[in-house]
């Protein structure tokens, strides 16, 4: 780990003067030790060990800012257990805050007092970013966003060529050449979002979601040049570069006039834009921003597609994602969906804000760094699936959606992980379909 | 870095279990990682997948699109994730010696 300097602790703790308002000085000034967040922590629950207690994300923050920011901190620290930010600091604010934690949330829910332990770690994640020790692995998606448009660095080209595939794949599909999916085109009414994997190496969840655009008889267009709906840098904390990010979004938007700017199936790319977006850019959306859950549910809801539960037989359980459900209290529409779209839906337990996180959050699928304990902490996931007894797992989420295909593979649960989208899709009942079976 | 230990020979991997050197990988290295994955007995498909993967990425210095990989090798995209559970990037990827790819994968 690069040595600290004076120039970087000055950084560092700049963040925390930035923050310093009457938010801050709650969170930091109110945890009780109680110890209740411990149980609620994915990681502490797999390794019950005081390192992975949630208060310890807080107290380290809290410590710093008592070292340099409060009177007694100041002159007495070794009463108040104020710590100087120096490496054997910075180390272990490294591995609590990057290396421990999904930003899940489920400590904040259970935190006797009320603390946001998240934004504590987002703080914390903000400081180490300014002072340059964001793990590389997590730093290098982020710089692939920047350098590039989309966190894979896929070209243009590249993109083109996969949605045109598609095109082709869903004309045959639907069978009509009409079925298009549309780019760059302005004036629609939806801009939809993806996220990179999906045109790299998973684009079911794209042939679904353009099928049920097709179904719906959608205005709608994909951006060549800003479609990505992930922001990793609301990860590494670095402010500037998130809002780069955010503020590229809400630029394409107003280039293609589009009225409603749909988000993929992405817990943090919603969180980061459509709640978080409006604070770290200082202004409000002049369009409307929602999810494809949303959009989805309405138009199950409006009958502007029609869907046969009876063709998803499976059972299916609902994955739900930390930043759209439990943060985000997208909660009741994702069970609408299943609801209607397949024949046998069980809930797995604990669910809905209360569920556990796949393991995968809060960038740490990007971090190779971390991956043992990512895939120890995976394994209480992979027992709540297997005493759901269901063989396919949906969630609205690309990112879970990775982490639950390893966690398939290692904890051989032998089960399939999909999107809404694609649940949605296998379900919906065409207009020809319809005349054939009138017929 | 850790390290890989598959039928006895060891291998420097990232955390994720990719080669730290891709220049280390051959046929032999293919068929241990793919072992290691579950994929017993790599078929002529598996192979033409990890070749197409492999060429891309000493040719142009990153994976291919998951288009790219079925169209020159003719097999359907459903079937590429039954080939490899894990999927092109975890799965095809890690056998073909590729550094992790950036992202949600």
């Amino acid at each position: 780990m690069e040595k600290l300097t004076d120039e970087k602790i000055q950084k560092g703790l700049e963040v925390l003067r930035r923050e310093v308002g009457s938010k801050l000085l709650t969170h930091v000034n109110s945890c009780v030790h109680c110890g209740l967040c411990a149980e609620s922590c994915v990681y502490y629950n797999v390794e019950p060990n005081e390192h992975f207690v949630p208060a310890k994300k807080v107290d380290i923050v809290s410590s710093v800012y008592r070292r340099y920011y409060s009177t007694t901190g100041k002159f007495i620290p070794w009463l108040t257990g104020a710590r100087k930010l120096d490496d054997a600091t910075i180390e272990e604010m490294v591995d609590l805050l990057y290396g421990s934690c999904t930003m899940c949330g489920r400590c904040n829910k259970h935190c006797s007092v009320g603390v946001d332990i998240e934004y504590l770690v987002r703080t914390g994640r903000a400081m180490l970013a300014e002072m340059g020790y964001v793990p590389e692995t997590l730093q290098k998606t982020v710089d692939a966003a920047i350098n590039t448009g989309n966190n894979m660095g896929i070209s243009t080209e590249d993109f083109v060529d996969t949605l045109k595939w598609l095109e082709e794949e869903l004309q045959f599909e639907v069978e009509d050449d009409n079925a298009i999916i549309p780019l760059d085109e302005k004036g629609k009414d939806i801009m939809y979002t993806l996220n990179p994997r999906e045109p790299k190496f998973f684009p079911l969840s794209i042939s679904a979601m353009a099928k049920v655009f097709y179904a719906a008889g959608e205005s709608w267009t994909l951006s060549t040049k800003m479609y990505d709906v992930t922001n990793y840098a609301y990860f590494s904390g670095n402010l500037e570069e998130g809002q780069l990010i955010a503020q590229r979004m809400v630029d394409e938007m107003k280039s293609l006039k589009a009225n409603r700017c749909i988000l993929a199936e992405c817990g943090h790319g919603t969180r980061s834009f459509r709640w978080e977006a409006p604070n770290y850019l200082e202004q409000g959306f002049s369009f409307e921003v929602e999810t494809s859950v949303e959009l989805l549910a309405e138009y199950i809801r409006e009958g502007r597609i029609k869907v046969d539960p009876e063709k998803n037989q499976e059972i299916v359980t609902l994955h739900d994602p930390c930043n759209l459900t439990r943060s985000g209290g997208i909660l009741e529409e994702q069970r609408y969906i299943l609801s209607k779209c397949v024949k046998n839906f069980v809930e797995m337990t604990p669910k809905g804000t209360d569920n556990l996180c796949c393991g995968g959050g809060g960038g740490q699928l990007s971090m190779s760094e971390y991956n043992e304990r990512r895939m120890r902490i995976s394994g209480l996931k992979a027992d709540q699936i297997r005493k759901t007894e269901a063989s396919v797992v949906a969630t609205p989420c690309h990112n879970c959606v990775d982490q639950l295909i390893q966690t398939n593979a290692a904890y051989k649960l032998n089960v399939k992980i999909k999107t809404l989208a694609e649940i949605v899709a296998d379900a919906i009942v065409l207009d020809n379909e319809n005349e054939e079976n009138i017929s | 870095m850790a390290i890989l230990e598959i039928e006895g020979r060891k291998f420097d991997v990232d955390g994720d279990g990719f080669l730290s050197d891709p220049y280390i990988w051959d046929d032999d290295v293919a068929s241990l990682i793919a072992k290691s994955d579950g994929i017993d007995s790599m078929n002529e498909k598996h192979w033409s997948i990890v070749n197409i993967i492999r060429k891309h990425w000493e040719e142009k210095g990153m994976a291919p699109m998951v288009r790219t990989i079925c169209q020159e090798s003719g097999i359907r995209l459903r079937e590429i994730y039954e080939l490899f559970p894990l999927g092109p990037a975890r799965g095809a990827c890690r056998v073909a010696g590729l550094p992790k790819p950036d992202g949600c994968v």
